[in-house]
């Protein structure tokens, strides 16, 4: 099973590389407040608070528009 | 931000998706192709006369472009699309290399048709999901790599300081998918198409599964749950069910995919201690992947009756129970017992096809519904009507597919394995292919059913695109508190 | 967003106001040390760094709108709201806004904030918290990665794996054990290294032992497996290992982390200031600690004394119960010494400071508090008692193994030890305690208790004679209205009982005397309604309010002899009454309020065959009128007119007669007595020193709480005991399997996950307050 000698050495590799991946986001805070930021990609975004962004829309078609959002 | 303030800078303030564009465009076609050709391949194996005697469009040869075509192609620039889409959203930034992405769309979009041309034309490594020759595999690896940059890139200039739960399946694939390669693809070039892998015999073997299932396990598992978990919150208009739990999910799955390859080679030359490892951990992926399905189905507690009247999410939603399926059937029959059925029948086809069509397929239309629109200044496709008849059209179509495939394939199985009480054969092969037939009939009109699908959809962003108008999106303001 | 009140225009607009009295203290440089911690910017310029504890958030755009709030004012740099924990940290220039506009820029979005003192103590648990996670994360991510380089040499047949094969695998969990050994088991080699310099057996020990035996044994075994050690190895058994132990101290850290942070959100509050008067009648707000006596200190109504002082101008009472338990108000006429912390009731006064911070009468109790703390009888953990000489045997018997096993197979001798140490290691035992115990806190939490000390859980089992403090405790700490009685002229006059109400609550909400609130919170419509317009309102201390109705009479609500001449109408029962004219209308009977279910809950103690005492430091007649209405006198001891030492005292007999001693009580005076009973539960309205030593705070202000806490609490005990039956069978069945070699590491390493998991999960059920919760008579 010589393959062996090649994906055993990658794959502790790849679980040191994992592990330190893992600190890093620790470390940085990626876990806190997670409820929040699992609902941040829903919240409204600001731009469209600010009126006249972007050009003007022009042709409208049988699909309701609306104007300054697109995602 | 005024209009003239806009216009003046063009391109700061705004999300660059032209790349985003292109590839969502070039998904759908190549979805149509893709699926095309595997109606043919279908056909083909009811009535073998249907290659005309042209070598380029005999079997052996259609069968791997229609895989690459719908995974490479299809899934490849779906994943593009949408983690190019995702990365600059949840990180309120733009692409960190815009020309770049642009240059991994042509560079992919190359390499799509070198693929349609060599693969008909004989050139093949003969690695399954990896037949592609030598020069092909190098221009791959230059996309990808550029690839990387760019969405790491944007990564590391987000204005957000926690990284999206989508991004990390993004980014775990996108890393996988280039060390398999790089690995498996090695190979000694012997002339300008033709070249020998790095590794040999039943070595070739375990690199080539270990591969396999990893590119199943990344490419078509990690980056399209990063897909899921960005779309079904957006289209349902709620969170995710548990955040929490989707970050356990990612890491529960990072664990234990690493070894589940020799599944594949089951019987084989392969050292029966190794079948068991892969047997033992692909029993172990079952937990991980339920967590995930749930988590996104949960995303709908409370508000079921949207399904009832959004097509979109009917296609996401449904896409999960898909995926839940596929991940209990397939640590099933990696049972060593269940595989000695089902190893080399069209069980294992079956098995196949209800991931991609169901899984892949499914929340690939659901992303790209959700994303076309909004790429040309709308919130909506130019038809609803053709959505909801679409997913009806393909639940129907995958429904046949898999039924069909399941009774033939256990069917075979039996057969080829049922003995007289002298120790003969009580079929012979040929035997078993006959009785095959009826079953890769259905499973034709199932392809058929799906394909037709996909057609409506292409129409149906045809007439998106042309009503609508690519609307520079802005980047909204966000304090500076994120840093 | 929320809309800002007229008449508070945010501060980046206009130039900067001055903030409200109450906020003010934040800008002072002494107080805001508590909170804010100095950086430099980006351009080298001071920056503050302030951390807000927040209230309010209800959703999830709350945390944004907070964040933009902040953001809005001039002069803040930066914004970052935590909302699961309900944190701000904000980054702001000190040159161009105050702390003190921060608090206000949220209060105007719609929500609340105060310093968050407890933020290097949050800042702390958040370090523990990480590395915890992390070298959990690293154990258990390669036990898992170890365990799949395992399994071929569990399911290969003999010869199918061939030696240059198994070589590779074993280096592979080799170089992936080590950051299991180096990282993640630190701290259980460093506990046990500890123990062993202090020259003490803890529970690391055999742990510690294991795991470097296992280690250096496997290591050999993996480079040189002709060698001493043999060729198996058991890097997969340790990891696994490794990742229970920390496994279990994680849960244990979470629990304890959610403890402490719940505690101090109910701790967090604004810094207390105190008025002080300076040279040409200044009056400035500064921080209570910034006070030195002969400072002259105006006290409005309503605020507490910030110090031990003289009246020097002007008269009133003072509300001393929270300090000696006597529920009426004292007068304070010039020249009457005050107390620090007693509020002031009657009218505003300007005091001379006598003594601050250590010699003010409530430092005093409180280092009498301290003191008696560090008498308190020692509550002897159950798994302590045992740990030392099970641990001991533990090691006697693992050397004996090896030592028999060398002469009969010394290839086995170190791996018979080795599983000798894992099975019996004394997980069983030293999760069965605390687990339960946790779980069993958490239950209680759900309840209305909040344990700040799990031994208590087991001192209040145990607990066979209840104190209880009367004001405060058994009763509400308010004053009620019980009854209106009508005189002949007032029924002619306000013709009935709503109508008398009305009137005098519309007056008495002009009046921030206990009596007066009283009564201004039985009217059915205090909120407005019926108001009558009241001009020239006057208080006079002492005696009441006085007003004038729109028809020109003269209304008065106070003292029956002040309110109008001659006797009022029945006897002297009624405190207040409401007059016109020189004629008593209305008379209104208040009355010290038993708190809802206190009769329930001394019944249920009575039931149960417990002692229940009365100790008081109000009057002794105030005192035995409460203990008739409890039906206390026949059975117990009541206590009146009790002055703290008094109250110590009557615990220590108690403690010395044999009892366990359980004290209930919220006030200042019974911090000193909560300190020396075996177990005390501090009431959630309580003083704050009283509720910050106490074992227990009981939250939900229900005494029936403590009785349901005290069965809970006996139920824990009673899984506790069967976790350790559990622990001890186990132990006598894998023992010697493990001596007789029957037993190899990664067995003993399951059976041990095996065998604490079950523990946990038994401990569980002590979350639940079930039907059998049933109170029953003192087990044991």
């Amino acid at each position: 099973m010589e393959s062996l000698y090649l994906l055993i050495p990658l794959s502790v590799g790849l679980v040191l590389l994992l592990l330190a991946v893992f600190g890093w986001a620790l470390q940085r805070g990626q876990f806190e407040d997670l409820e929040r930021e699992g609902e941040r990609i829903l919240q409204p975004d600001q731009a469209h608070l600010d009126a006249g962004q972007g050009p003007p829309p022009t042709a409208h078609t049988e699909s309701s528009d609306r104007a300054n959002a697109p995602d | 931000m005024s209009s003239s303030a806009a216009m003046a800078a063009p391109t700061e303030g705004i999300y660059s998706d032209e790349a985003v564009r292109l590839f969502s465009l070039a998904a759908i076609v190549w979805g149509v192709v893709g699926m095309l050709v595997g109606v043919i391949i279908a056909a083909q194996l009811a009535w073998p006369e249907l290659n005309f005697g042209i070598p380029y469009i005999s079997y052996g040869r259609l069968r791997p472009l229609h895989t690459n075509a719908v995974i490479f192609a299809f899934g490849g620039c779906t994943l593009f699309a949408t983690s190019y889409h995702v990365v600059q959203r949840t990180c309120q930034t733009r692409l960190f290399a815009p020309r770049l992405a642009l240059f991994t769309f042509i560079g992919w979009q190359v390499v799509i048709l070198a693929a349609a041309i060599s693969l008909p034309l004989g050139y093949t490594q003969g690695k399954e999901y990896a037949e592609l020759e030598w020069p092909i595999d190098l221009l791959i690896a230059v996309v990808w790599v550029s690839y990387a940059i760019v969405f790491f890139g944007t990564i590391g200039i987000r204005k957000v300081r926690h990284i999206y739960v989508a991004n990390w399946f993004f980014g775990a694939f996108i890393i996988a998918v280039a060390v398999l390669h790089i690995v498996n693809s090695a190979a000694i070039p012997a002339g300008l198409w033709k070249s020998y892998s790095a590794y040999s015999g039943v070595q070739d073997a375990m690199i080539q599964w270990w591969y396999g299932h990893n590119a199943v396990g990344f490419f078509l598992t990690a980056g399209f749950l990063g897909i899921m978990y960005y779309y079904i919150p957006k289209q349902a208009e709620r969170p995710v069910y548990s955040y929490r739990l989707s970050i356990v999910h990612f890491w529960a799955l990072i664990f234990t995919y690493m070894w589940a390859g020799p599944h594949h080679l089951h019987y084989t030359a392969l050292p029966d201690w190794a079948q068991s490892i892969g047997m033992v951990f692909s029993l172990v992926l079952l937990a991980p992947s339920w967590g995930g399905m749930i988590n996104g189905i949960m995303t709908l507690s409370g508000a079921w009756h949207k399904l009832r009247d959004d097509p979109i999410l009917k296609f996401l939603i449904v896409s999960l129970s898909f995926y839940g399926m596929s991940t209990f059937e397939g640590p099933m029959m990696s049972i060593k017992t269940v595989n000695a059925l089902s190893h080399y029948t069209d069980w294992t086809v079956g098995h196949v096809h209800s991931g991609a069509l169901g899984w892949v397929g499914m929340i690939s239309m659901g992303a790209l519904y959700h994303l076309i629109p909004r790429m040309y200044g709308k919130t909506a496709m130019h038809s609803t009507r053709a959505i909801e008849t679409h997913f009806w059209v393909a639940t129907l179509g995958i429904v046949l597919y898999i039924a069909a495939m399941w009774i033939a394939g256990v069917m075979q199985g039996l057969m080829w394995r049922a003995v007289n009480p002298d120790g003969t054969l009580v079929y012979s092969f040929v035997e078993g292919v006959k009785a095959t037939f009826p079953y890769y009939v259905v499973r034709l009109l199932g392809g058929l059913l799906y394909l037709s699908g996909m057609l409506i959809m292409a129409w149906n962003v045809v007439m998106t695109v042309r009503s609508g108008q690519a609307v520079p999106a802005p980047i909204p303001r966000v304090a500076a508190a994120h840093a | 967003m929320q809309v800002c009140a007229d008449d508070v225009i945010p501060a980046a607009i206009s130039a900067p106001l001055s903030p409200p009295a109450g906020l003010r203290v934040l800008d002072d440089p002494l107080e805001q040390g508590r909170f804010t911690q100095w950086v430099v910017g980006a351009s080298g310029e001071r920056l503050a760094e302030s951390a807000l504890q927040l209230s309010g958030l209800h959703c999830a755009a709350c945390a944004g709108l907070i964040e933009q709030a902040l953001m809005d004012v001039g002069g803040v740099r930066s914004a970052v709201v935590n909302s699961a924990a309900q944190r701000a940290s904000v980054r702001w220039d000190p040159s161009l806004t105050r702390a003190s506009a921060l608090i206000e820029a949220v209060r105007c979005a719609g929500y609340d904030a105060v310093p968050d003192a407890a933020a290097p103590a949050r800042a702390l648990r958040q370090a523990e918290h990480r590395q915890a996670l992390w070298r959990l994360f690293v154990a258990s991510f390669c036990a898992m990665q170890i365990m799949m380089m395992a399994t071929p040499s569990y399911v290969s047949g003999p010869g199918d794996l061939a030696p240059d094969m198994r070589r590779l695998l074993n280096w592979g969990s080799w170089l992936l054990a080590l950051p299991v050994m180096m990282f993640s088991a630190g701290p259980l080699l460093a506990g046990a290294w500890r123990g062993l310099r202090a020259r003490r057996i803890g529970m690391d020990v055999p742990v510690a032992l294991a795991l470097v035996i296992t280690f250096v044994a496997s290591t050999g075994a993996t480079f040189n497996p002709d060698g001493l050690f043999g060729h198996e190895v058991f890097f997969d058994s340790l990891a696994m290992f490794v990742s229970f132990l920390l496994g279990a101290r994680y849960v244990e850290l979470l629990a304890r982390h959610r403890a402490e942070n719940a505690l101090e959100q109910a701790m967090a509050r604004l810094p207390e200031v105190a008025m002080r008067l300076g040279e040409g009648g200044v009056v400035e707000s500064v921080s209570l600690h910034s006070l030195r006596p002969g400072d002259l200190v105006r006290v409005s109504v309503g605020e507490a004394f910030a110090a031990d002082g003289v009246v020097c101008r002007g008269q009133t009472q003072a509300d001393e119960s929270l300090l000696t338990g006597e529920s009426a108000p004292v007068e304070k006429g010039t020249g009457a010494e005050v107390v620090a912390g007693s509020i002031n009731v009657g009218a505003p006064v300007d005091m001379t400071v006598l003594r601050v911070g250590h010699d003010t009468r409530f430092e005093a109790i409180v280092s009498m508090m301290r003191s008696a703390m560090s008498q308190r009888p020692a509550a002897a953990r159950v798994a302590d008692r045992w740990a030392a000489p099970f641990l001991w045997a533990v090691l006697l018997l693992a050397a004996g193994a090896a030592a028999v096993w060398s002469v009969i197979d010394p290839s086995r001798a170190v791996w018979v030890a080795v599983s000798v140490l894992i099975v019996t290691c004394p997980c069983a035992l030293s999760l069965a305690a605390p687990a339960t115990l946790v779980a069993a806190a958490r239950g209680l939490a759900r309840r209305g208790v909040m344990l700040q000390n799990l031994d208590a859980i087991e001192q209040l089992a145990r607990a066979d004679h209840f104190f209880f403090d009367k004001t405060g405790t058994l009763t509400e700490d308010h004053l009620q209205l019980r009854e209106v009685r009508l005189s002949p002229a007032g029924e002619r006059r306000l013709i009935d009982v709503g109508q008398a109400l009305t009137v005098a609550a519309s007056l008495a909400r002009h009046s921030r005397h206990p009596m007066a609130a009283a009564v201004a919170a039985a009217s059915p419509n205090a909120g407005g309604g019926l108001a009558i317009d009241w001009v020239d309102v006057q208080e006079v201390s002492g005696h009441g309010l006085q007003a004038r109705d729109r028809k020109g009479a003269v209304w008065r609500l106070g003292s029956a002899a002040w309110v109008a001449c001659g006797n009022p109408p029945d006897g002297a029962t009624a405190s207040v009454w409401l007059g016109c004219d020189g004629q008593h209308l209305a008379g209104f009977v208040l009355d010290e309020r038993l708190r809802d279910g206190a009769l329930e809950a001394v019944r249920a103690l009575q039931a149960q065959g417990l002692q229940v005492t009365l100790l008081s430091g109000d009057t002794v007649e105030r005192t035995a009128l409460l203990a008739d209405r409890l039906g206390l006198r026949a059975h117990a001891a009541v206590l009146g007119g009790a002055t703290p030492q008094d109250k110590l005292d009557a615990v220590a007999r108690a403690q010395a007669a044999g009892q366990r001693v359980a004290m209930v009580g919220d006030g200042i005076n019974d911090a000193p007595v909560l300190a020396r009973a075996d177990v005390s539960l501090a009431m959630g309205q309580g003083a704050l020193v009283s509720r910050s030593q106490a074992d227990a705070v009981v939250t939900s202000n229900r005494l029936t709480d403590i009785v349901g806490a005290r069965a809970s609490a006996q139920r824990a005990l009673r899984i506790v005991r069967q976790n350790m039956v559990w622990a001890a069978i186990y132990n006598a069945v894998c023992v010697p399997l493990a001596l007789m070699g029957w037993l190899p590491p990664w067995a003993a390493g399951l059976g041990m996950a095996a065998s604490s998991m079950l523990v946990v999960l038994n401990a569980l059920r002590a979350t639940h307050v079930g039907a059998d919760t049933a109170p029953r008579a003192n087990a044991s």
